[in-house]
């Protein structure tokens, strides 16, 4: 296993590490975006003081782009809030992964770097927020006709939004799967289940269960694994945040079942817990277990996803890697999307986009 | 300790083809990676002084200086920067690989190193006092740079000036100073024995040289600054010499806009760069001769 | 009724009449005039009455008192765009 990878499993073993040890590691965060993250976990567990002084002054240079990040979220969803005060009535602002994770402060959140706001909406509302928004100065991003309709036809999302004047992007979701996908997670269920934001009135995140599941249809239903270790590790936080709440092991099972999101909980608990050792009890995988592939898939998905899932560094590639990866991009594509239509938009995607798309900022 | 100077040509060549080559210049260790030759000519010829780290040791950035492959390797062959395998740049002439390293280093830095608040300026140092002169390009800041540090003052960097938050000192970085098209043949003519490396023509920047740091600066690199004077620099043919002073608000303001990282910095940032406004005195400083230039900062006094 | 928005910690330096400050909450700098800073250190103090911030222009600056609503208004309008100021419901 990489070295940064068991020392996101155990960042006790930061204190046996010698300086070409850091040298590795630290590059491998940087090619998967992990440094900040890496910062918050040896902080956490008061393991910064074993770091010897090149390599902690090293990782003390994202800290200032943690916190940078971490103000500009919160203003940003103070902005959005405001806009959509209007269209809202009474139901918060329901956020999405990264920005639900440091709005809640939670563990998850900590050194995350991301680069949109995601929100989730009523579809009936669609038409309202996209004007409010508009209104306080947000823009559609700039596609061309086919990609327009593609999304707003068979996507889960509003084409991503601009702010014209702080560039900041946001991303209005009305599900959490294109209708074009084989499972259809009910909305309304996600939005029944929303907890509160301690603090911040007006904001809201999915139940811990369903953020968990959220969380696992992301990484395995998308086909991009070049960030595939930055999402594990998100599950990985959320296990162990909220693994010692009462009833949380316990609901986890059934709420994927109500959900149609069994084989991506699967996924996430079999490899959050092989790679990155998250503390999923026995009698929870053992759960699941029918929700999984039979064996055959299952040892090409093992094959397939331990590859991928891996930092995208050098020293972390062998000969199977790139088509590894590959085959899981086709994959993501293909559960999002029926083959006849897949194959349309990766042909539209391939030979016209390319000549007429403009520079996108 | 070991210096990049006890290497043969030989051996040189070999770390750089293979392991790499790890040396610290100031606060960054950098290990270099690069099998073209004109790389190793400019190391050679202006690297000598600065610590040769060992093979296990910690590097702050890991870069190469490759070709580019395919069919350029024959015809009008390329070079690629690369850190640790990003390649942020578009690929330039091979003629070009030893100014490329240069401003590839600067730009690891700039984009990365955001422990310090980072701004676009020479920074030189005499008796204890350090001034920044921040200035775009084409202002002839590196040229009145490589003049100062040959008269005197010592030199912590040539473009990069960075601030320690916890202190509002001035950490060195002192690597080759940078020179451009006329300033190449004025400081030949202006500091005796100047060591300066091929000059390179056509790059985007017109003809580029590199000028050897100053033993001196290199063997203080790990010695800090407080920063005095803010001088904005303005080469004008013809004219006369003059020191104007800038209101601090406005001095605030230009050095901003002259940063890389202020806005990363948040709030650190913001009083970093407050101190060291109240700290200094800042000027607008235009000059058109190099011995009169060299006498105002003999000149200027420390702020109270 | 105005305020200082909360989240606001005022981190700023005067310098010949001229203001740098940094905005917690947007993590821009804005550079103001002395009449703004007046009225932001003013909130600071607690919540205020436009006619109570008016007052303090009028005792710290000279002001033609037929321009005085105006030149408050137009201040607190332009520190509510900056995020530095709010209404609130007395």
């Amino acid at each position: 296993m990489p070295l940064l990878v068991r020392l996101l499993a155990d960042p006790g073993q930061a204190a046996g590490l010698g300086p070409a040890e850091w040298d590795l590691a630290l590059r491998q965060a940087t090619s998967t975006s992990l440094t900040p993250s890496l910062l918050a976990l040896l902080e956490e567990r008061g393991l910064l003081d074993q770091v010897p002084a090149q390599p902690r002054a090293h990782l003390e240079w994202v800290r200032a782009l943690a916190a940078r990040h971490r103000q500009a979220v919160r203003f940003e969803v103070e902005c959005i809030q405001e806009a959509l005060d209007a269209v809202a009535g009474t139901a918060p602002l329901l956020l999405l992964k990264g920005a639900a994770y440091t709005m809640a402060g939670l563990r998850a959140g900590a050194g995350r770097l991301y680069n949109d706001i995601d929100i989730m909406v009523p579809k009936a509302r669609l038409d309202d927020t996209e004007s409010a928004l508009m209104l306080h100065g947000w823009v559609s991003a700039h596609l061309d006709a086919y990609d327009q309709r593609y999304y707003r036809r068979w996507m889960h999302e509003l084409p991503p939004m601009q702010h014209v004047r702080r560039r900041t992007s946001i991303d209005v979701h009305h599900a959490i799967l294109p209708e074009t996908a084989p499972v259809h997670p009910d909305p309304d269920k996600l939005r029944a289940g929303a907890v509160p934001v301690e603090g911040r009135p007006g904001l809201a995140t999915l139940a811990p269960a369903d953020m968990v599941l959220h969380s696992a249809v992301h990484l395995f239903f998308d086909g991009e694994f070049d960030k595939g270790l930055r999402d594990l590790l998100d599950l990985h936080r959320l296990f162990q945040e909220f693994g010692s709440r009462p009833g949380f092991w316990e609901a986890l099972p059934a709420r994927a079942r109500e959900l149609e999101l069994g084989r991506p909980l699967f996924y996430a608990l079999r490899y959050s817990r092989r790679l990155l050792g998250s503390p999923v009890p026995d009698t929870v995988l053992a759960a699941v277990a029918p929700l999984g592939p039979g064996r055959p898939l299952l040892a090409l998905m093992d094959a397939l996803f331990e590859r991928a899932l891996l930092p995208m560094h050098a020293s972390c590639d062998d000969a199977f890697t790139g088509s590894a990866r590959f085959a899981l991009y086709v994959r993501g594509n293909w559960l999002r999307m029926p083959p006849l239509l897949l194959a349309r938009h990766l042909f539209h995607k391939a030979f016209l986009t390319k000549n007429d798309a403009p520079e996108t900022a | 300790m070991l210096t990049v100077a006890s290497l043969t040509r030989t051996e040189l060549e070999a770390r750089l083809a293979g392991p790499g080559l790890p040396v610290r210049t100031g606060a960054f260790v950098s290990r270099i990676h690069s099998p073209l030759r004109h790389v190793a000519d400019g190391i050679e010829l202006l690297y000598g002084a600065y610590p040769l780290l060992g093979e296990d040791s910690f590097a702050d950035f890991d870069v190469g200086l490759r070709p580019s492959g395919g069919l350029r390797r024959w015809y009008r062959p390329q070079v690629n920067f690369d850190l640790d395998g990003l390649v942020p740049f578009e690929p330039l002439p091979q003629a070009h690989a030893f100014p490329m390293l240069e401003w590839g280093l600067n730009w690891c830095i700039s984009t990365r190193a955001h422990a310090y608040l980072m701004i676009h300026a020479a920074v030189v140092e005499r008796d204890g006092l350090a001034a920044i002169l921040p200035a775009p390009p084409g202002s002839g800041k590196s040229t009145l740079c490589a003049a100062l540090v040959h008269r005197g003052w010592r030199l912590l960097s040539d473009e990069l000036a960075l601030f320690r938050p916890e202190d509002g000192l001035l950490v060195p970085v002192p690597r080759p100073v940078s020179l451009k098209n006329r300033s190449i043949d004025v400081v030949r003519g202006f500091v005796d024995g100047a060591v300066l490396s091929r000059p390179v023509a056509n790059t985007t920047k017109g003809t580029v040289a590199h000028l050897k740091a100053p033993a001196d600066s290199i063997a203080r690199a790990a010695e800090t600054a407080r920063p005095a004077w803010i001088v904005f620099p303005k080469y004008e043919a013809g004219a006369a010499t003059a020191l104007t002073p800038i209101p601090r608000a406005r001095a605030f303001f230009r050095v901003a806009d002259n940063a890389f990282n202020y806005s990363h910095m948040g709030a650190r940032g913001f009083a970093t760069l407050a101190g060291a406004i109240d700290g200094c005195a800042s000027y607008d400083f235009r000059y058109s001769d190099l011995d009169e230039a060299m006498a105002v900062f003999a000149a200027l006094e420390a702020p109270q | 009724m105005w305020r200082l928005r909360p989240g606001q910690t005022l981190q700023y330096r005067q310098w010949d009449g001229e203001c740098v400050l940094y905005n917690d909450l947007s993590g821009n700098t804005h550079l103001l005039g002395d009449g703004a800073i007046e009225l932001l250190l003013a909130l600071r103090r607690g919540p205020a009455t436009r006619a109570a911030l008016a007052a303090v222009l009028q005792a710290e600056f000279d002001i033609d008192p037929a321009a005085l609503d105006h030149e408050t208004d137009t201040l607190l309008h332009d520190l509510k765009h900056l995020y530095l100021v709010d209404t609130m419901a007395c």
